[in-house]
């Protein structure tokens, strides 16, 4: 038996060397000469400045834009701590979501939940919906909607706020992904969002409309895998060909 | 299910047959020592490397002196793991300053508890991270001290199956081979040369390799994403072909860098199974009989489609409730429809219970997908997959050793019904091998089951070093049944040696460091040993001639037995552990319950 030690040291050290440092260097050596754009993160530049990866989601808000999925990297879509939500299918906190006291002792929300996304979703998109409560009573002094007000009336134990979509929700747009940097959306979610963005840049949603097919991935090979839309290169196209209306 | 759904897995599964033939003759040539195509390049490395060793090619071991080999190497392995970690504060190629008082506010301190987890994890091929990397460790560390283990861990796990593929193949021998050369040529002849055709595939789909600190871009909307680069492409090729898992990312093979691409999908499935499968052959050309391999292959095989449509369906059916809601639960060609919480766009759920099943039926561990919201059912598969001991092709190595521990029950079972000493590939099974064998099973089940039950009563005092305050299941994400599931998820991925989660549990505790790493401890040297022994004791037996009172072992009837005798083990053992997690949960997703 301890004869053995004396290899298990030295073969450790050897294999070391081998695998972890001339390995991975010659690898490196490799790949950014054959393959540079891939090795060095498909970093994308608009007019010289770097705006981010094609291949890593980031974050969109405002009306103009398509808009990812919902994230649950970090504060969403933060590179550095990449998550998905982890919550079963028989989580509260999933379905309803959660609210919590700020330090000041304001409640805030603490996770949206599907149920406060299809609102927004909704709402945004202006698709049909039915609501057991009108929805005008969630919402603030300046008439938008308080997330806080909704999240306790979905959690409301004796009389829930009972929201339907009439139309089929695509179900990417109201879940988080897996790595919470999902760069893509489904076709269907980007064909929802078109008439809004369009709206925003003061152009037809055909126009829009139009954009989203050259942004589309089809399966690979034709079977694998699934349709999808690059939110970031097309909210790059979108900036260039329909440049917002300065107000 | 879908057209294309169907059609992914079926290609997926023609390929996977594909290479078995070839790969296992590949391996069979490895493992003889015969020259190979890569010989004028490899050999004199490979001579250099026992030079380097110490180590004698010729001399031959016993079984006791190979087990002895392969301890040696853990503890070695252990203290370089453990102490890289520990170290990383004053280690380069840190860029994010881990470890260091420079760390991001987000950081993960590596304490020793976290590093002695983490260097089991990685020793034992298993790549259960109680840590998240993004946040922990910087590149030196997952080069040197965590790809270096997915190499030896993997090429330990193949040496173990051949030692034991020699217990059945040799006649009155008194040894099994040499571990230091076993070890030496399989990482040398076999994942290394496909690593580095693999790294440069996944590299061509958008895999990140670089030695680049973290880029700041300005997004559209104006605030800043810092993106983290790093060496992933080669440590990613190894975490699918060495089985390991571990991913270079947090969120592992669902990160867009470490998986860009259905294609980089099915290759890193195709890495994932590929080595278990073509095992086989090479157990049947050894043993002198190909059809002996086919048997195995064909049990993996329908235990394989079995996990597939039990998980698709459920996933693509989805949860009800967000059903009631008005969101697509059928595919329609321009949405994926189902329950994608936790799940890319670009893989679906096809694509994503494909990788769930496979890397379960593995010890592999990697994820394209969070598990944890998965459906009860869709969830059930994977655990399952583990707790039967990952027989399903397997991990490298493991799969095939696991499954033959599976083949000796069966024989001793059939043998039971028949009145007969049984037999297996012309050796006779007695009470040691049967003994054997039983150890293996039964120890597993006691960590998995035993830690799970501590887990789930355990309550712990203020101030106490070893978890937060109040209940261990206060770590966990979700409430009620799913919560258990967590657990037992946690302790079955442990000993199973997986590695993938249910994620939500914060398993970075003193509790569940030092409960899991023995836990991975028990599942990885509780079937070696066993296997080994088992190995020596048949390598010393005679051939015991075929007559017409043998159960044969390469046809369909012993794929009958042998499935049944998984499938029986596992169910018994676990049915009222899942009937508490998954099972009940699913009658309460149907009720519209919610915790």
């Amino acid at each position: 038996m301890f004869k053995e030690l004396g290899p298990g040291l030295r073969l450790t050290l050897v294999f070391t060397i081998l695998t972890g440092l001339l390995y991975p260097a010659l690898m490196t050596g490799l790949s950014e000469l054959i393959f540079p754009k891939q090795a060095g993160g498909s970093l994308v530049r608009v007019n010289g400045s770097l705006v981010g990866s094609s291949l890593i989601g980031q974050s969109f808000a405002k009306p103009e834009y398509f808009h990812p999925r919902p994230s649950a990297a970090g504060n969403g879509y933060d590179a550095t701590a990449s998550n998905g939500t982890n919550l079963g299918p028989t989580s509260a906190k999933l379905l309803h979501g959660t609210t919590k006291m700020d330090d000041k002792g304001r409640e805030i929300v603490d996770f949206d939940g599907i149920e406060d996304r299809l609102v927004h979703y909704s709402i945004d998109n202006n698709l049909p919906y039915q609501s057991s409560v009108p929805l005008d009573r969630f919402q603030d002094s300046q008439g938008n909607l308080d997330d806080v007000k909704l999240i306790d009336a979905f959690n409301d134990p004796k009389s829930p706020l009972v929201f339907t979509a009439q139309r089929p929700i695509p179900p990417d747009a109201v879940t988080a992904s897996s790595s919470g940097l999902d760069p893509q959306i489904s076709p269907r979610n980007a064909e929802i969002q078109a008439a809004r963005v369009a709206r925003a840049r003061g152009v037809e949603p055909d126009q829009v409309k139009g954009l989203i097919p050259q942004f589309t991935e089809r399966a690979d090979w034709g079977f694998l895998g699934e349709p999808r839309v690059n939110v970031l290169l097309l909210n790059i196209e979108l900036d260039r060909k329909f440049p917002v209306p300065k107000k | 299910m879908t057209f294309l759904g169907l059609a992914q897995i079926l290609i997926f599964f023609l390929v996977l047959l594909a290479i078995t033939k070839p790969l296992g003759l590949y391996m069979y040539r490895v493992f003889q020592g015969e020259r190979t195509f890569l010989d004028p390049i490899l050999r004199p490395l490979e001579r250099l490397i026992y030079r380097l060793g110490g180590v004698r090619e010729d001399v031959e071991q016993s079984w006791v002196e190979y087990t002895g080999s392969i301890i040696s190497f853990s503890i070695f392995s252990f203290l370089a793991v453990y102490l890289l970690q520990r170290f990383q504060g004053h280690l380069p190629l840190n860029p994010m300053h881990f470890s260091t008082p420079r760390a991001p506010a987000n950081a993960t301190p590596l304490t020793p508890d976290l590093a002695f987890n983490t260097a089991v994890s990685f020793l034992t091929n298993t790549n259960w991270q109680s840590y998240s990397p993004d946040t922990t460790l910087g590149y030196f560390v997952q080069m040197v001290a965590l790809a270096v283990q997915n190499f030896v861990s993997a090429a330990v796990g193949i040496a173990v199956a051949v030692a034991l593929i020699r217990g059945f193949a040799r006649r009155t021998a008194k040894t099994i081979g040499n571990c230091w050369v076993d070890v030496t040529r399989y990482t040398l002849y076999l994942l290394l040369p496909i690593c580095v055709v693999a790294t440069l595939l996944l590299v061509s789909q958008g895999c990140i390799q670089n030695f680049r600190g973290p880029v700041t871009a300005t997004t559209l909307e104006g605030p800043s994403q810092v993106i983290e680069q790093g060496p992933l492409a080669s440590q990613l090729a190894i975490k699918m072909l060495g089985t390991n898992g571990g991913g270079f990312f947090n969120s592992n093979s669902s990160h867009p860098y470490e998986n860009p691409t259905p294609l980089s999908n099915m290759l890193q499935m195709l890495m994932l199974l590929g080595i278990g499968a073509g095992l086989t052959y090479t157990f049947g050309k050894a043993v002198g009989d190909t059809r002996q391999g086919w048997a195995v292959f064909g049990a993996m095989a329908v235990m394989f489609f079995v996990g597939v449509f039990i998980c698709y369906p459920s996933e693509q059916h989805g949860n009800p409730m967000l059903a009631s809601m008005g969101i697509e639960r059928a595919y329609t060609g321009s949405q994926p429809g189902g329950n994608m919480e936790g799940k890319e766009t670009r893989f679906g759920i096809a694509q994503s219970t494909l990788f769930a099943t496979v890397t379960t039926d593995a010890s592999c561990g990697a994820v394209n997908s969070m598990h944890d919201s998965y459906t009860p059912l869709g969830g059930l598969v994977p655990m399952f997959n583990i707790e039967t001991d990952e027989v399903i092709f397997g991990g490298v190595g493991a799969g095939l050793y696991s499954m033959l521990i599976y083949a000796v029950v069966a024989v001793f079972i059939g043998g039971l019904m028949v009145g007969r000493t049984p037999e297996y590939v012309g050796k006779k099974i007695e009470q040691k091998e049967v003994k054997m064998a039983i150890i293996a099973v039964l120890s597993t089940a006691l960590v998995i089951l035993g830690f799970t039950a501590l887990s789930s009563i355990a309550r712990f005092a203020p101030n106490g070093y070893w978890n937060a305050p109040g209940p261990a299941a206060a770590n966990l994400n979700n409430n009620a049944a799913h919560g258990f599931s967590e657990i037992l998820y946690a302790y079955s991925s442990g000993a199973g040696n997986n590695g993938s989660a249910f994620g939500g549990i914060n398993a970075d505790t003193p509790w569940y460091n030092l409960t899991l790493a023995l836990d991975m401890l028990v599942g990885r040297f509780f079937f070696i040993i066993p296997a080994l022994a088992i190995a020596g004791s048949l390598a010393a037996k005679k051939v015991t001639p075929t007559t017409s009172g043998t159960l044969p072992t390469n046809g369909s009837l012993f794929v009958v037995l042998l499935v049944g005798t998984v499938v029986i083990v596992g169910a018994l053992t676990y049915f009222p552990a899942l009937s508490l997690g998954p099972i009940v949960e699913h009658f309460q997703m149907l009720n519209g319950k919610l915790f």
